[in-house]
């Protein structure tokens, strides 16, 4: 049986968005307000790296919270652990009203199609076009074939990339190719986006461009969890700041800025 | 069903997009297909030719020169009786002579040595042919009666008796020796077709921990490289029996005059058992293919 959000979600307390355009599960974020929870969440990696250590925050639907802290401090661990690319050694992980802790192999693609995931290195699939590369996250969540014809090339125009959908990765600059996997995390309206180093691996002014556009994507109601140790970026745009050290949460401000050290 | 539809058209875009790597495999695919078509065309004309060496086997049994003609025939008839004997033809001593210079006509000395003996040295004889050649000994052993002994100079039979074990021998040999080379051609190519996938899927291995994060169950990423591997499988298959067909309708000519007389006829073959073989071709290859695939996959993406 396929599982979604909405199948654990109470009765609605709070309006529609109006920009929403819900898919499916998609209305599904004002229902709980509260979108990521982590209890006391420590991860050890074999044999003794204890990446996170008590780690415990709850981000609410619609927040644009910024991970930052120094290399090596557990800011993707918490990411990947959000998206199920690990699990918690011990504690708990609800992505809203959904434990994870222990998720399924089974049922890691299902979270997986509510979550949008972009990486540093853009993770595109290098022998599919742009187009292609986009509607692959529709594809093999089962949407037809129509829908896809008519989402992707709005959604590449959202990403500002309309004219260059029928090109491969290798033919695209660097902040193209992260617009086009932002396309890709967006595409089948996740409640959630997550971004581990965006903007890693682009130039300032790129790097400021990608940013805003994950401001707007979270105008339209898309709660971001955005890792960076990019300080300008944190301080940029005056919202909730979670910093990390050693593995535990040493601050948690809202409309923070980024701590030194 | 539509994520089948998906599934096939992505296996075929992959096969498409990555071409060298599609390439290189179907090439490997290929070549164990030839390697199990040299078994096999080897092994039919080993046995046609076996069969052939047998059939032609024939004893000569020479007579004194001064037995009669009647005597020889009563002996023909005789061995005509036997159920085990096909044909016996009767030779003259001229005829046996005139054989007998033309199989030494090369030989000056063995020549010149008949020149000196008066007369024709050689007697009357029978040529026995026998529907199996391992029926001989029994057909020499019934000329030994006291009726027709005296009359009979010469058998080759221990010649014969020892070409003959040589020969079964060989047969068996053959048998023996296509099988061990069949098997080690097959684990050779066993070895060559895992690898060669092993390689692609490892190739593949960055590709598919991105469907997976972008929420690919096992059987999206599984299906199209399970796919790939019995598409491979279906052109190489396609490939040999062209290169088969190709090179037969060339080479049987010639083929068929270097076997004189044997009955080799490998179209013929090829044609009769087609479905058969190209099928089991196909069979081998779809199944070490998924096979490996999977197996890869699980050992190296743990998917
Ligand atoms: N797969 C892994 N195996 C072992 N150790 C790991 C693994 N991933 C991360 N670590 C360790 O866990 C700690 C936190 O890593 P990470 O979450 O990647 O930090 P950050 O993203 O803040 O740089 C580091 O000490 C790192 O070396
Ligand atoms: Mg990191």
């Amino acid at each position: 049986m396929r599982r979604s959000l909405r199948s654990v979600r109470g009765p609605p307390s709070a309006p529609p968005v109006e920009s929403l355009a819900p898919l499916g599960w998609f209305d599904a974020a004002w229902y709980n307000p509260i979108m990521i929870t982590f209890k006391n969440v420590t991860k050890e990696y074999p044999p003794k790296t204890h990446a996170l250590a008590g780690v415990s925050f709850r981000i609410e639907a619609g927040e644009f919270v910024s991970i930052t802290g120094q290399s090596g401090s557990g800011k993707s661990t918490v990411a990947k652990l959000i998206f199920a690319e690990e699990k918690p050694t011990s504690g708990h992980i609800h992505i809203g009203d959904w434990d994870i802790s222990n998720i399924r192999h089974s049922d890691i693609p299902i979270l997986r199609r509510q979550i949008g995931v972009v990486f540093q290195d853009f993770k595109l699939l290098p022998k599919k076009t742009a187009f292609e590369n986009v509607a692959f996250a529709l594809e093999v969540a089962g949407e037809s074939s129509k829908r896809i014809r008519d989402v992707v090339p709005h959604v590449l125009k959202i990403v500002g990339l309309g004219e260059k959908g029928g090109r491969y990765p290798r033919q695209l600059s660097g902040g193209e190719q992260q617009r086009v996997s932002i396309a890709r995390a967006l595409v089948h309206r996740p409640k959630i986006i997550v971004a581990d180093e965006p903007t890693g691996n682009l130039d300032a002014i790129t790097a400021r461009e990608i940013i805003e556009l994950f401001t707007r994507i979270n105008d339209f109601g898309t709660t971001i969890v955005l890792v960076t140790h990019d300080r300008d970026i944190v301080n940029g745009l005056h919202r909730r700041v979670i910093t990390l050290r050693e593995g535990k949460v040493a601050s948690d401000a809202e409309k923070g800025k980024y701590l030194l050290a | 069903m539509r994520s089948f539809f998906r599934i096939i058209r992505f296996a075929l875009q992959s096969m498409m997009r990555n071409f060298w790597l599609s390439f290189v495999t179907v090439s490997v695919f290929v070549l164990t297909l030839i390697t199990i078509n040299s078994v096999i065309i080897l092994n039919v004309l080993a046995n046609a030719s076996v069969k052939s060496v047998e059939g032609r086997v024939q004893v000569t049994v020479y007579f004194t020169s001064d037995s009669s003609e009647d005597t020889v025939k009563s002996v023909q008839g005789y061995l005509l009786g036997l159920s085990q004997v096909k044909e016996v033809s009767y030779v003259t001593a001229e005829e046996a002579l005139a054989n007998f210079k033309l199989n030494h006509q090369n030989d000056p000395v063995i020549l010149a040595a008949l020149d000196e003996v008066d007369g024709n040295p050689l007697g009357q004889a029978l040529k026995i042919r026998a529907y199996n050649a391992s029926d001989f000994p029994f057909i020499l052993e019934a000329l030994e009666t006291p009726e027709y002994k005296p009359f009979i100079k010469e058998k080759n039979y221990d010649n014969y008796e020892s070409a003959l074990k040589v020969l079964s021998d060989f047969s068996e040999k053959v048998r023996l020796g296509f099988l061990i080379l069949a098997l080690f051609f097959g684990f050779i190519a066993i070895l060559i077709v895992f690898n060669t996938i092993r390689v692609a899927i490892y190739v593949h291995r960055e590709e598919i921990g991105i469907m997976k994060l972008v929420g690919a169950n096992d059987w999206f990423v599984r299906g199209p490289f399970l796919l790939e591997s019995i598409f491979y499988a279906l052109i190489a298959t396609a490939i040999m029996a062209a290169i088969i067909a190709s090179t037969l309708s060339f080479a049987n000519p010639y083929i068929v005059a270097f076997f004189q007389g044997v009955d080799v006829d490998l179209v013929a073959y090829y044609t009769t058992n087609a479905a058969p073989l190209f099928g089991a071709q196909f069979g081998i290859l779809a199944f070490l293919g998924l096979g490996t695939t999977a197996f890869a996959m699980r050992r190296y993406l743990r998917v």
